[in-house]
């Protein structure tokens, strides 16, 4: 089963990613910001991550950065969710490592055929 | 080589603090190359009058985080007009690190940031409107539901709304209830709004019974 | 003599009061064991009633009473070994990458706050000693400090209980420890290695001698406090450091809640916290 680390400041937007991707089949893992996440991150290999982008402490950008650095651990792709849909924060979120960029509230479809995508799972 | 205790003089000696600690000598510091120096100088420009716009303006182009961070926790201690609106402008900058850390440090004003936090919630840009919303999060005030509420009532922009239905179903009350309900009519094509707003009536209606 | 009693308006007073001078919050839940030991003090004082008390402890100038209230209101639980695979990561790793870094051959500084009884730093000077062979080659100060005076000099002492040493090997104990009534006692060697003092971690007077250090363990004291200490103690801790320090915390304990300014750095034994290298 693929594993997903949903990482997200707002407890409800956590609990809705993972409803969705738990139906359709993946196991989840949260995280309440980017340093949590990076804890997370380090230790177990997840398949995707879905990433929130303001967030206290370390944002989405900061935490994808890091995570990208690392050497040692599995460099799996990462959706970038937020509510700015700017060109300036699409670039700035591409450039911070991020594969797709979607924009809040996210769509179940949406979300999950841009995880199936990512995750090589397209028939 | 082996385990030793500390000579006497390996401590008091080296000190950060290098120029004169009155005011012009702390400014020259803020500009200074080596950011443990700038740090310290911002820790001693706190105990100054007039202090918030130097630090304020010092903000704008500080990029190392732990200064900057130094300077937001200045500017919270200082509680001034000028750091406040200092604060608040940072709300809309560019760098979302700095962004999310003044919603951090203004969440810890809540007298200050109440009274001024109407208009923050009538801002032009939604995105600062939200950031206003996370600030209510923890400003243990009154009126903080009333807010809620009429975020969710008359705010066109549905992240907005979002933001402000998640802390409603923490804080929210049986008066909170229509204005939910009448959100899901609003958004009806949002799945996510569905999904919180239910969970919200859900929270209230357990938390009242 | 009538029951001394704590009303609540006293409890929030003291709770306030105390939380200022030390950064610990308790919470309401903690009433009963505050209470009663608010009521020993009152006691051996003689002061009759909480309000004579509370006024005596905050005009006191020597600040006597309140050392000795703070002795009794620490939680100071702790033991050999704790949490091993920090250690573990400080002699594997750390260490390692401390004195790569290293441009003279200056003492490595590591500071243990809070130290409790003893058990942490000592715990350290053991791995050093049986775990990295850099002993041989580097000086190394062990510091370690503590808000409770009393639990300092019994950590100075170096007297422990069976149940403390429980975690370590027959040979360990063996080689650093002589068996005495009640418990052991520790080595000279090792009392001579680790420096113990009085600091309170929440006063910025305290901690200003505490610099360049290359690893810091602050563990099982932060979940005492509430956020804004705790970010307090992260922005000391971070002065305290040199760049491209580390520092462990509890097992309990992150810094996702706490503070943005440390990196997370991943070692094969454990996760640390890494002041960062000036860009
Ligand atoms: C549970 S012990 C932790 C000991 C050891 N570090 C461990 O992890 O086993 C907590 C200690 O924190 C100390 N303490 C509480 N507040 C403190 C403060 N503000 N500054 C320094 N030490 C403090 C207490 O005296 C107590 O000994």
């Amino acid at each position: 089963m693929k594993h997903i680390l949903v990482i997200d400041d707002a407890a409800t937007v956590r609990l809705y990613h993972r409803n969705i991707l738990e139906t359709a089949g993946y196991s989840v893992d949260e995280a309440i910001n980017g340093i949590e996440a990076l804890e997370k991150a380090l230790v177990t290999s997840y398949d995707l991550y879905i990433v929130d982008v303001n967030m206290p402490k370390l944002d989405g950008y900061g935490f994808l950065k890091e995570f990208r650095r690392q050497e040692d651990v599995l460099q799996s792709p990462a959706i970038m969710v937020t509510t700015e849909a700017g060109n300036q924060d699409k670039i700035l979120g591409y450039v911070s490592g991020a594969n797709l960029y979607m924009t809040k509230p996210t769509k179940p479809n949406q979300l999950l055929s841009y995880v199936r995508l990512l995750l090589g799972e397209v028939a | 080589m082996a385990f030793i205790k500390k000579q006497q003089s390996s401590t008091e000696t080296e000190d950060e603090r290098q120029a004169p600690r009155d005011f012009e000598g702390l400014c020259e510091e803020l500009n200074h190359a080596d950011s443990q120096v700038r740090r310290w100088a911002v820790r001693d420009l706190v105990e100054m009058p007039n202090a918030s716009s130097v630090l304020v303006d010092r903000l704008e182009h500080e990029n190392n985080v732990s200064v900057r961070t130094g300077i937001l926790n200045a500017l919270a201690q200082l509680r001034d007009t000028v750091s406040l609106n200092g604060l608040i402008e940072c709300l809309r900058s560019e760098d979302a690190a700095l962004r999310n850390e003044s919603i951090e440090i203004l969440k810890e004003l809540p007298d200050e940031v109440g009274a001024i936090l109407e208009n923050l919630l009538k801002d032009s840009d939604s995105d600062v409107r939200i950031f206003a919303v996370n600030i209510l999060e923890s400003l243990r005030h009154e009126n903080v539901e009333k807010w809620l509420i009429s975020v969710i009532e008359k705010d066109s922009h549905v992240n907005v709304c979002s933001t402000a239905l998640d802390l409603l179903s923490e804080v929210g009350s049986e008066q909170a209830i229509p204005a939910i309900k009448k959100l899901k009519v609003r958004f009806p094509d949002e799945p996510y709004v569905c999904f919180s707003a239910d969970l919200a009536l859900k929270r209230i209606e357990e938390g009242s019974q | 003599m009538p029951a001394i009693n704590i009303s609540d308006e006293d409890f929030l007073k003291f709770k306030e009061y105390f939380y200022r001078k030390t950064g610990m919050l308790f919470e309401d839940s903690k009433r009963y064991f505050v209470d009663k030991r608010l009521i020993d003090r009152i006691e051996a004082t003689d002061s009759g009633n909480f309000r004579n008390y509370f006024n005596q402890l905050r005009f006191e100038v020597s600040g006597e009473e309140l050392q000795q209230l703070v002795n009794v209101m620490t939680v100071n639980e702790t033991y050999f070994f704790r949490e091993e695979y920090q250690f573990k990561c400080l002699v594997n790793s750390m260490m390692d990458e401390v004195t790569r870094k290293k441009k003279d051959d200056s003492p490595i500084r590591i500071w243990s706050v809070p130290s409790a009884s003893g058990e942490e730093p000592y715990s350290i000077a053991i791995y050093l000693l049986e775990y990295w062979s850099g002993i041989h080659r580097w000086d190394v100060e062990i510091m370690s400090s503590d808000i409770d005076t009393k639990i300092i000099a019994q950590a100075r002492r170096g007297h422990y209980s069976t149940r403390s040493v429980m975690n370590l090997s027959k040979p360990i104990l063996a080689k650093y420890f002589t068996p005495q009534a009640g418990g052991y006692q520790i080595c000279e060697d090792l009392r001579q290695a680790v420096e113990f003092s009085r600091v309170n971690i929440t006063n910025a007077v305290d901690v200003r001698n505490y610099r360049d250090i290359d690893v810091i363990f602050c563990r099982n004291l932060l979940i005492y406090f509430d956020d804004a200490s705790r970010r307090q103690a992260a922005e000391m801790f971070f002065d305290a450091m040199k760049e491209g320090g580390f520092i462990c915390l509890g097992h309990s304990e992150s810094m996702s809640r706490i503070s943005s300014l440390f990196r997370v750095r991943k070692f094969p034994d454990a996760i640390v916290y890494q002041k960062p290298w000036e860009a």
